[in-house]
């Protein structure tokens, strides 16, 4: 937060990277990059708990615009959160844990056409009252 | 251009052309209790992640949100640039009435305290509906506060939002055949977010939150009225 930290990581990622991370994560930012998913967002890490917080030490540099924390998907969220020590360029577990039956992973869909809409398959519970009236003779 | 408009939002609320693509559910325009069958994809293209676009814009294709977005003359660019800076500060400054009902307002004022702090996307409580423009509907609505909430909403200038946080709120949930609950909050006031859970946690309800701003990020009202 420091402005001597501000000014060494725009001189270690450069003007241009330091701007948009200033844009998009709201710190400047330096560490090593781990990897990259399928939607091209990048991933870093700086475990020298002197530069970065602990807690912070990992990051997600998205690749749209109007980003959004579903775009990371499930392999990458278990790195980026702590619940798996090594990420999963490099760890043997996550890969040999892809079943055949998994679904490619899309971010949330709400708001557009591909948004989920569920429907009920039971016979109604609440039914409005027709009220039935024989004819007098 | 105005039939041309409303041709596409009647072919829009058929099937959205993702279905083809990714097997994801097209959208239905009736909430029905009768299953209605899905039609079977045509052919299986295989799925491909282009870096360039994303999923969110293929499955907005050929929709009237997509056709707003994109601006066709200049009188059209200035309006959407106008209601690009009208979405900016409205997402900017969220201001919540807390309408707190049950347990759902302990993870609400959860989102407040320091951990998942509001603040700093600009959601500050306003225990005013005058002066508020979202209205979080935490907890089980009863019969006997749905006028009062009803009268909370009413009292809320516009442009006012609505999320329903929990399943009390979303449907009535643990308390949905109960004699005097009412059975989801949407049958009171119109509801823009739902927040699943009971109670959902307060990370929750601020991606809830987040969702809300990406809706009024959405709205191009300037556009629509040019193009009425």
């Amino acid at each position: 937060m420091s402005l001597a930290r501000t000014l060494r990581n725009m001189r270690r990622t450069g003007v241009k990277e330091w701007w948009r991370q200033l844009q998009y994560i709201g710190d400047a930012k330096s560490g090593a990059l781990i990897g990259q998913d399928q939607f091209g967002n990048k991933y870093f890490e700086n475990r020298n708990g002197e530069e970065e917080v602990p807690g912070r030490h990992r990051w997600v540099d998205f690749a749209q615009h109007d980003y959004n924390a579903s775009q990371v998907p499930p392999e990458w969220h278990s790195w980026l959160q702590h619940i798996r020590k090594e990420a999963p360029t490099n760890d043997p577990v996550i890969q040999n844990l892809t079943p055949p039956w998994k679904a490619p992973y899309y971010e949330n869909l709400t708001g557009t056409r591909g948004a989920y809409r569920p429907y009920n398959t039971v016979a109604p519970k609440i039914n409005a009252w027709e009220p039935k009236t024989h004819a007098r003779t | 251009m105005a039939f041309a408009l409303r041709s596409a939002v009647a072919q829009a609320g058929r099937q959205a052309p993702l279905t083809s693509q990714l097997g994801l559910t097209a959208s239905r325009s009736l909430h029905t209790s009768n299953r209605v069958e899905q039609a079977e994809p045509a052919q299986q293209a295989p799925v491909s992640q282009e870096a360039g676009v994303p999923i969110t814009r293929r499955a907005q294709s050929g929709s009237l949100q997509l056709s707003l977005e994109t601006p066709q003359n200049k009188a059209e660019y200035v309006l959407s640039t106008l209601d690009k800076v009208t979405n900016w500060a409205r997402q900017g400054s969220m201001w919540p009435m807390t309408f707190g009902l049950a347990c759902c307002a302990v993870e609400m004022m959860h989102m407040a305290a320091a951990r998942y702090d509001q603040d700093r996307l600009g959601v500050v409580f306003r225990a005013s509906p005058r002066q508020s423009d979202i209205m979080i509907v935490a907890g089980t609505l009863t019969n006997k506060m749905a006028p009062a909430l009803r009268k909370v909403y009413d009292q809320m200038p516009e442009p006012r939002w609505v999320i329903s946080m929990g399943s009390c709120a979303n449907g009535g949930g643990y308390y949905h055949y109960s004699y005097s609950v009412v059975r989801g909050c949407d049958r009171i006031v119109p509801v823009d977010i739902y927040v699943p859970g009971c109670p959902p946690t307060a990370e929750a309800l601020l991606y809830g939150m987040l969702q809300l701003q990406r809706k009024m990020r959405r709205s191009r009202k300037g556009v629509l009225w040019y193009r009425k």
